[in-house]
């Protein structure tokens, strides 16, 4: 029993530990590393992705995986290019009605996501993968590979505008996470899916519609990943059918190395916004101490697999596949 | 019930089906010159998916494949010039040498398999950019002709390619059916506790059923680089999802256990049929991947068996 | 108040609930006893709505009820606190008392966690537990944790119009004596607002806390005795009484096992999960019972003596060698061989042939390199199928398909046919035929001819009693009795119970 606790307090702060020595150690090789300014590229490069990592745990928190962002995100990032030029092309046209639209796209293809795992009852991990296939696969179909240009000034003062040294989408991103959190801590949706994976039978046996309580979770997933493809075509300037690309890894990881477990039922997006800072901090600090960046994915893989181990209590499972 | 029997008929039907269909659409296909082309160019389709089908028999997956075929690639033109022949012996043992370490995290680890795969996958993409230097490579096309040239080669009309994908696949197809090995992974995918409570040393084998999805990726990879003539960290990119679905189609249901790799043939030709026949009716290349997204989550629910998922999640 | 009037419930091959008439009414406390498998869960199942009866009726005050579902029930105010614990330990106590009921306490769209900590206050006050609703429910004691899940069958109070039913399912299991003390305390006190019904093992504790008790056996009540209308050893009695024949157990063919030669021995074997103490040995040609009730840890020494559990103390030693790595493998390469009580799960793959499941457990016998000699080992297959007359078109018949009793005899043949001389039988009778049953007693006696050591799980006392040379009774993971079984002077069922509960 007090085995238990331990281990979990372990899993509570190992990740905020991690992090503090992570920036440490690459102050002491690069003093540069410790800069503003350097934070605020640490910053800007984490913003798409706690995005994605937010919408993740909630679904990861349920016992379930998503790994559809990548389709989820260029499909919205398109979609969103397209109509934001259609509609006048700056945010002071009726351009604007293109960010809500593009929130409402990923709430439906978090919505058709989860059906195809509910209701066909297809695992999630395969579901999620199929979908994001056809995600990519509809991006690529309705660009031909093209990219889509979004240079209204007022929409990339996401990126340009900048306070205390931070430009405005991390404020918005922070504004997000807060919402998440409050999703996650005081409405019955987000209790629901951490009584659905600390223990799906019983949560069903106490009157629970678990199938709703998933299916929603996807649609909120999505939601997420719909402002991740904001904040990413907001960065660059550019929708294309890649712009999801890589999403998938780096937010699984993350969420992963922040604390939650693979398993369900404990951690949250305060977990995740640490995951994505490791991940982005071992990033960047690779290229502050002049480390070649074609390492991340290696690195990645092993991070996935130690905070896997470690979060794994193998006394409670005995068949993995 | 009626349906659980047609089950295991289902994909050479509905391969007789699409074959019929294009068939008629276009008399051209039926050629015996075409249809020998269609199946030589899918040949390093065929043999990933050959892999996978292991890694999937046993209810798991494999979600390297892709990375490890454009690792390969890259080790292929790289080692081609020092090593000569030698170098398929390389690729093979990198390829079962990673798959054995997805094997080892999944199984002693307890690291699910979906996750092991991925971070695998990771690490053979940096291996590939790190010997690349994250370029595209070529072969020296001498020496390519001289050491793997007949593997491109044709005898007749027939692409050497189909014999090697025939050997492999007679391999593939012994050891699933007269081996220990094949007996002992039919039983873990329809059974795994009664398989460890007969005294059977599972992770052992399931460890090799990665290795040998693993080895078959690499196999792909090197074929891949063979005919393009070169290598690239993401040369390959865009094999696995028509991998899965040769799979899935083919009748070898996510949760394992049935199907094989006899299956997985018809299943690469039923995706190669596919292909073909998005040509004849013009729908755009473009449109290949989310079809092929579509046809997998199709596949995926028709063959899974939902009696072995006590809660699907 | 509450009644099941001649309820009938018949699931493949079993009438598991013979017309039962049970009665509960208000403020009353009423026990439930019977042995393993006398029909008590199912009973439960349908009065807390998770089986609907196929005969009889479920009235309420009179009126006719149906229930769809355990929700159904719960609305009409009839509650389960379940033997396994059954709240989500990573949710807090309060979340766990009103999980699927959160929305009384939701404006606009946010949870008022002050408000139901609040209302959990009440609850917990009910049961007397003075704790943080805002503690998360893993960081409870097991009493505490019983305690919520009754706190939570008790917010029906507040939910439903009229009479509460509450099941108390083996609540004590996990208790310690105090812990219980407490509980009855409070169960009593309790039924000023509901009525309970107690199942237990621990006899003396139903005697103590009932105000009725029905003894059920085979599926029907046998009797309902009133509070200080009967000893214990009367109840026990009814539990197990019955005249069986010994030839359905096939005594006859019962001989002396070879005392001089050991096959298994464990010696002081301390096992996680508080079994300790455990020392027996295992003969050739011996039968050898371990009778307890469920969870006394009969399972624990099968699967330590299969390798599948490593004991934290003491040693087991097989044919002379003390074992020191503890794997299935190691044990079935001794000549072992197990019949787990998942027969579907871990006996047989289904979806695999007759042959192929036969030569599971000895591949390396069957082939050359790894390559199997699949001729040989379908001849091997056809032989057994022939010598125990198993029921399988033939031997590429998937198992799955096959009925239970020719499962099972597809199990023993995969042991019996690689030469396994210590056999281990995890309620190899469950869910069989008569016929099939005594099929497999005569297998037992076939084998203990050939000098096999079986340490047997039986399905029923007098299936312990009928089949064995040795009874050991296990009690809360210890060994309370060594029973001596030479034919004629087999000890009584009542012997036997004695020690068990």
């Amino acid at each position: 029993m007090t085995r238990l606790i331990t281990r979990q307090k372990l899993i509570q702060w190992a990740p905020f530990l991690v992090l503090v020595v992570l920036m440490l150690v690459f102050t002491a090789i690069n003093p540069a590393f410790f800069s503003l300014r350097n934070f605020g590229r640490i910053a800007i490069s984490s913003t798409p992705a706690l995005m994605v990592a937010i919408g993740v745990t909630f679904i990861i928190i349920m016992g379930s995986i998503d790994l559809s962002m990548e389709g989820t995100i260029s499909v919205c990032a398109v979609v969103f290019g397209y109509l934001f030029l259609q509609w006048g092309g700056t945010l002071f046209s009726s351009a604007w009605i293109a960010i809500p639209v593009t929130l409402l796209l990923g709430a439906f293809l978090g919505l058709l996501n989860g059906a195809v795992h509910v209701l066909l009852r297809i695992p999630s991990f395969m579901a999620s993968l199929a979908m994001g296939f056809v995600g990519t696969g509809l991006a690529v179909m309705m660009t031909s590979g093209e990219k889509i240009f979004v240079k209204d000034d007022a929409f990339r003062s996401l990126v340009t505008l900048r306070y205390f040294g931070f430009p405005v989408m991390v404020y918005l991103a922070l504004l997000a996470l807060l919402i998440a959190w409050l999703i996650q801590s005081y409405t019955t949706l987000g209790r629901n899916f951490y009584a659905v994976g600390g223990g799906e039978e019983l949560a069903h046996a106490s009157g629970l519609n678990v199938k709703r309580v998933r299916i929603t979770g996807f649609v909120l997933a999505g939601v997420f990943y719909a402002l991740a493809a904001l904040f990413a075509v907001g960065k660059i300037g550019i929708a294309e059918s890649i712009t999801g690309a890589n999403f998938m890894f780096i937010s699984i990881t993350s969420v992963v190395v922040g604390g939650v477990a693979l398993w369900g039922g404990t951690g949250g997006v305060l977990n995740s916004l640490v995951g994505v800072l490791i991940v982005n901090v071992i990033d960047n600090g690779m290229v502050v101490i002049g480390l070649p960046d074609y390492v991340q994915d290696g690195i990645l893989g092993v991070l996935v697999v130690t905070a896997v181990v470690l979060s794994t209590d193998r006394r409670m499972i005995s068949v993995v596949k | 019930m009626d349906f659980q029997r047609l089950k295991p008929h289902l994909p050479w039907i509905t391969l007789l089906i699409l074959v019929a269909i294009v068939g008629t659409a276009d008399d051209t296909f039926l050629k015996p010159a075409n249809l020998l082309n269609l199946m030589g160019d899918i040949v390093p389709l065929f043999i990933m998916a050959l892999g996978l089908t292991f890694a999937i028999y046993i209810g798991g997956i494999d979600l390297s494949a892709q990375s490890m075929a454009n690792l390969i690639t890259v080790v292929a033109t790289i080692y081609l010039g020092s090593l000569g022949g030698w170098v398929a012996l390389l690729c093979v043992a990198v390829g079962a040498g990673l798959g054995t370490l997805s094997g080892y995290i999944t199984t002693k680890l307890m690291v699910p398999s979906f996750i092991s795969t991925l971070a695998t996958g990771g690490i053979a993409i940096s291996l590939s950019q790190y010997l690349s230097g994250q370029r595209a490579l070529n072969m020296d096309a001498a020496q390519r002709d001289a050491v793997f040239g007949w593997m491109i080669a044709k005898t007749g009309p027939v692409p050497h390619e189909l014999f090697i994908a025939a050997v492999l696949l007679a391999i593939a197809l012994f050891v699933e059916r007269r081996t220990t090995l094949g007996r002992v992974l039919k039983a873990v995918g329809a059974g795994e506790p009664a398989a460890r409570a007969s005294g059977i040393d599972v992770a052992r084998y399931k460890i090799l059923a990665f290795a040998i999805s693993g080895g078959l990726a690499a196999i792909a990879g090197l074929i891949f680089s063979v005919k393009l003539s070169g290598g690239a960290p993401a040369i390959a990119n865009g094999f696995l999802l028509p991998a899965i679905v040769a799979v899935l189609v083919g009748g070898t249901p996510l949760t394992g256990g049935v199907g094989g790799v006899l299956n997985t043939a018809i299943g690469t030709m039923i995706v190669a049929v596919i292909r073909t026949s998005m040509l004849y009716f013009d729908i755009e290349a473009t449109a290949q991947q989310m079809v092929f997204g579509l046809v997998l989550i199709v596949a995926i629910a028709v063959t899974i068996d939902r009696a072995k998922l006590r809660t699907v999640k | 108040m509450y009644q099941l009037s001649k309820v009938d419930k018949k699931f493949p091959g079993v009438h598991a609930l013979k017309a039962v008439d049970f009665e509960v009414g208000r403020g009353e406390i009423v026990g439930l006893v019977g042995e393993n498998g006398a029909g008590k869960s199912t009973l439960m199942k349908v009065i807390y709505g998770a089986y609907q009866p196929d005969g009889g009726q479920i009235l309420m005050d009179g009126k006719s009820m149906r229930f769809a579902n355990p929700r159904a029930a719960m609305e009409q105010g009839i509650g389960m606190v379940f033997q396994e614990q059954s709240l989500i330990a990573n949710l807090t106590v309060m979340e766990n008392i009103y999980l699927g009921y959160e929305q009384q306490f939701v404006r606009f769209g946010v949870i008022n966690w002050k408000a139901m900590a609040e209302a959990a206050r009440m609850q917990l006050a009910k049961v007397k537990l003075d704790i943080d609703p805002g503690r998360i429910t893993s960081t409870l004691s097991f009493a505490q944790r019983q305690l919520v899940e009754l706190a939570k069958v008790l917010t029906l109070e507040e939910r439903v119009q009229g009479d509460l039913v509450i099941l108390l399912d083996e609540p004590t299991s996990v208790l310690d004596e105090d812990e219980v003390k407490l509980l009855f305390k409070l169960v009593r006190e309790l039924t000023s607002r509901a009525s309970f019904i107690f199942v237990s093992h621990r006899m003396d504790e139903v005697m103590d806390l009932s105000d009725r008790i029905y003894v059920m056996k085979d599926g029907a009540v046998v009797d309902m005795v009133k509070r200080g209308e009967a000893s214990v050893e009367a109840i026990q009695h009814k539990m197990v009484g019955r005249v069986v024949d010994k030839r359905y157990y096939r005594e006859q063919r019962q001989v002396p096992y070879d005392a001089s030669k050991v096959l298994a021995e464990m010696k002081d074997v301390k096992l996680p999960g508080r079994v300790a103490q455990i020392d027996l040995k295992l003969h050739a040609g011996e039968v050898l019972c371990l009778v307890g009730t469920e969870g006394s840890g009969r399972e624990a020494i099968l699967r330590t003596l299969y390798g599948m559990l490593t004991p934290l103390a003491g040693t087991v030693t097989l044919k002379g060698r003390t074992v020191t790595r503890f794997s299935p493998r190691g044990s079935v390469e001794a000549g072992m061989g197990y019949v787990p009580r998942e027969r579907k799960v871990e006996g047989i793959v289904a979806g695999m042939n007759v042959h192929e499941n036969m030569t599971l457990s000895q591949m390396g016998r069957h082939s050359t390199a790894g390559v199997f000699r699949i001729g040989g080992e379908k001849a091997l297959a056809r032989d057994w199928i022939a010598r125990l007359s198993i029921k399988a078109s033939s031997e590429t018949a998937d198992c799955g398909t096959l009925s239970g009793g020719n499962q099972q005899k597809v199990v023993l043949a995969k042991w019996r046919s690689g030469g396994s001389d210590i056999l281990l039988l995890d309620h190899p009778t469950r869910g069989l035929d008569i016929g099939a049953k005594e099929d497999v007693y005569e297998m037992i006696r076939d084998m203990t001819d050939d000098g096999v050591g079986i340490i047997l799980v039986a399905d029923t006392l007098e299936e312990a009693i009928g089949l064995s040379h040795t009874i050991i009774v296990v009690k809360d993971g210890a060994i309370q009795k060594r029973f001596d079984c030479a034919t004629g002077a087999k000890p009584s069922l009542f012997d036997l119970i004695h020690y068990m509960i």
